[in-house]
């Protein structure tokens, strides 16, 4: 839809200056966070945070690769949990999703419900965790970590408009006529079509992964499974994380770059995602807008 | 088709079905169970008093307090009196699981008392059901009491529990209800066209197929935990663990009353009410301005930008919180030192607190909400608006009474899931920005 502009030309001007300063102020935190890594310590202790870096200079990146081993350990481990959490969890939540839009099935609604339901109500967060740490005994493994995010009910809802949307009734009917079973119909009729859905549902589920901190603070007993944020997360907290840095790297203590380098590490750490960001950003509007819309 | 036209001769017009003596006896039977449930009946005796109270060691002052019978909710009271937290976690399972069955047998009788009317309309599949749901878990409730009972008795080594009449009562009538709901049911669904579950499994096994590690992962994640909340009346040690600390009641909760709970739940209500009412009325604000901006690449450039910080972790954004608030170093301490002003020591005054969380709130989630208000404005069809500039409407009168009544589904779409986002209470957002000792922490950071 579009309006016909009667407008004035102030009131056009005034649109444009508005949406300019909420698009500043929305990106404008990332400026201050990518200058101040490539300001050094001193200068901000003295100066403070500004948006352009004074006096430019990579030592902070230079002090995190210095012992590369850790980051990049973090590094490892979140790919992995992105990757299989990503992976399994697309499975799993297309043939729920294939299963909850299918009208011929008796429980659909039922079973809608029944995972709807997880969203309203929960034993609350010392039984979820009970649950993985003592009765299952996972504490300190990975399966840990990646195994509670697999299914998000908003994501299944949303794979679901997807499927209805993708395929319709008649198809899979004359399908059925033809003599076509629910397996062929999944991998045949209805999985070629789906490539805009698994992407933004894949891309909603690898978000959710590459940037949790939390299940990694529950879960590990040794730094080997953070994953990149809770590392990030812990760098940022811990002065002591800092000084062991430093002796590594034979670094004296006085000027070591604590601030600038908390910042380099949030740039490290968010860096794929800002990179990737324009790439795939049609793909979460297209997402939202199909979820909004049909949903 | 439709029940009333078998005609009179038919067993199942709608007069005989609404009457049959199948389905009255089912109705019976389910009223019977639901008036067991009463507390007023004893499901479990308790026998060789004084040899059990021994073996559980119990004072005389705590034996006072026992009764010799105790029905299904009050067993619990038994458990926390005698400090038997072994028989407590079952004994929770039970009620959760009574519970359950007086809600099926309510349910199925009040459609039995409007079953003239439903058969009518939607026919009594539904009451069936119901009946059915209400039989088997009077039946699970019976069989696990008497579980229970067997295992104490195992556990302290004499038979010190009895089941009272109730159990046995249950345990015979459920099945019998089954049988007699069954019987009509399958009557019925002859008419509707309509098949029972095994058919379901049959016909769709592959779909069923398809769901077992949906059912898996929820079932571990979520339905699991949930009969976790039991560890919220026992009083936890790491001797007795999980399955046998003592078993509290209320006392748990009397604590939480008496300290902070009621101010930290206004705060969570008033938290996510700003947050809903703030957040929603800027993202619809913002997402008519977009839709009204006639450059293409100002309306994509800004979308892209209020989007992006939906994408960083909250740790991120606690770096950025940090940058732009702390004492020393901080963003807008420096400016106010710039233009001759004092600075502020955000870290160290819990009143700026509420103004930050709320504004970094909206900031990371201003976009999405946006796009969902953007998508449904883009949707809506432009003859509406051809027809009212027409009928000479401005601008803000097209806004008025075409864009935003438009809106209310997409609200109201929004305003559930926010409504189930109070329960978790932005964990993550107030962890890393306030976090436990983040005051602390942060000011002495060098």
């Amino acid at each position: 839809m579009k309006i016909k502009d009667h407008s004035s030309r102030g009131f056009n001007a005034m649109k444009g200056v508005l949406l300019t300063i909420l698009s500043l102020l929305c990106v404008l935190p990332f400026v201050v966070i990518v200058s101040g890594s490539f300001t050094s310590n001193i200068e901000i202790i003295t100066n403070g945070f500004s948006l352009l870096p004074r006096g430019f200079t990579v030592e902070a990146y230079k002090t995190i690769f210095k012992t590369p081993e850790d980051i990049l350990q973090a590094y490892k481990m979140n790919f992995y949990y992105t990757g299989i959490g990503t992976a399994l969890g697309l499975v799993i939540i297309t043939l729920t999703a294939y299963v909850i839009s299918r009208k011929e099935f008796k429980y659909r609604n039922t079973v809608s419900f029944l995972i709807y339901f997880t969203t309203i109500f929960g034993g609350g967060m010392i039984p979820w965790y009970l649950m993985y740490a003592n009765v299952l005994n996972l504490r300190g493994t990975t399966l840990a970590i990646w195994f509670p995010a697999l299914v998000t009910p908003f994501l299944v809802i949303l794979m679901r408009t997807f499927i209805v949307g993708a395929v319709p009734d008649a198809v899979v009917e004359s399908a059925k006529i033809d003599g076509a079973g629910h397996w062929r119909i999944f991998w045949q009729i209805v999985l070629p079509v789906l490539g805009p859905g698994l992407a933004t549902v894949g891309l909603f589920q690898a978000l959710g992964y590459w940037n949790d901190w939390y299940r990694s603070s529950m879960f590990s007993t040794s730094s080997q499974t953070w994953s990149l944020q809770f590392y990030l997360y812990d760098l940022v907290n811990s002065t002591q994380a800092m000084r062991q840095m430093a002796q590594y790297a034979n670094v004296n203590t006085s000027d070591l770059p604590t601030q600038s380098v908390k910042l380099a590490m949030s740039v490290v750490a968010t860096g794929p995602i800002l990179i990737l960001y324009p790439f795939v950003q049609r793909y979460f509007v297209s997402g939202i807008t199909v979820g909004a819309v049909k949903g | 088709m439709h029940v009333a036209a078998l005609g009179q001769n038919s067993p199942l017009n709608r007069r005989s079905v609404t009457r049959h003596w199948s389905i009255c006896l089912a109705a019976a039977i389910s009223a019977i169970l639901l008036l067991m449930l009463l507390p007023v009946f004893s499901w479990i005796r308790l026998n060789q008093t004084d040899a059990l109270f021994d073996i559980m060691k119990l004072k005389s002052s705590a034996v006072k307090k026992l009764d010799s019978q105790y029905s299904i909710f009050t067993f619990l009271s038994f458990v926390q009196e005698s400090k038997q937290g072994l028989l407590g976690l079952w004994s929770f399972v039970l009620l959760l699981i009574a519970a359950a069955a007086a809600v099926f047998h309510l349910w199925g009788c009040v459609l039995f008392l409007l079953r003239n009317k439903l058969a009518e309309k939607k026919g009594l599949l539904a009451m069936y059901s119901r009946f059915q749901c209400g039989m088997v878990f009077s039946f699970l409730l019976a069989a696990g009491t008497l579980g229970l009972i067997l295992f104490a008795n195992k556990n302290y080594g004499l038979t010190g529990f009895l089941p009272g009449i109730p159990v046995y009562v249950s345990l015979g009538f459920s099945v019998v209800g089954y049988l007699a709901s069954k019987r009509m049911e399958k009557a019925e669904r002859i008419i509707r066209r309509d098949h029972g579950f095994i058919e379901e499994v049959r016909r769709n096994w592959i779909l069923f197929l398809f769901l077992i590690p949906c059912f898996v992962f929820f079932l571990i994640n979520n339905y699991l935990p949930m009969v976790g909340i039991y560890f919220a009346f026992t009083q936890f040690n790491f001797r007795d663990s999980l399955f046998a600390s003592p078993y509290v009641g209320f006392k748990n909760f009397e604590f939480l009353l008496r300290s902070e709970i009621l101010h930290l739940t206004t705060n969570t209500i008033l938290y996510n009410l700003v947050f809903i009412v703030v957040g929603n009325v800027l993202q619809i604000f913002f997402a008519i301005l977009i839709s009204q901006v006639a450059n293409r690449h100002l309306k994509k450039t800004s979308q892209t930008m209020i989007f992006m910080p939906y994408f960083v972790s909250y740790v991120i954004l606690r770096v950025l919180v940090f940058n732009m608030f702390e004492y020393d170093v901080g963003l807008i301490n420096n400016f106010l030192a710039s233009i001759g002003r004092g600075k502020l020591d955000f870290y160290n005054t819990p009143a700026y607190w509420p103004w930050i969380i709320t504004i970094f709130y909206l900031w990371k989630n201003l976009g999405y909400g946006m796009v969902v208000y953007l998508a449904t404005i883009t949707g809506i069809s432009s003859d509406y608006y051809e027809a009212a500039q027409i009928d000479g409407a401005s601008i803000y009168q097209q806004i008025r009474y075409i864009t935003v009544p438009l809106l209310k589904p997409t609200f109201i779409i929004l305003l559930l899931y926010a409504l189930g986002g109070i329960m978790k209470g932005q964990f993550e957002l107030f962890y890393q920005l306030v976090g436990k000792r983040h005051a602390v922490q942060h000011h002495r950071y060098l």
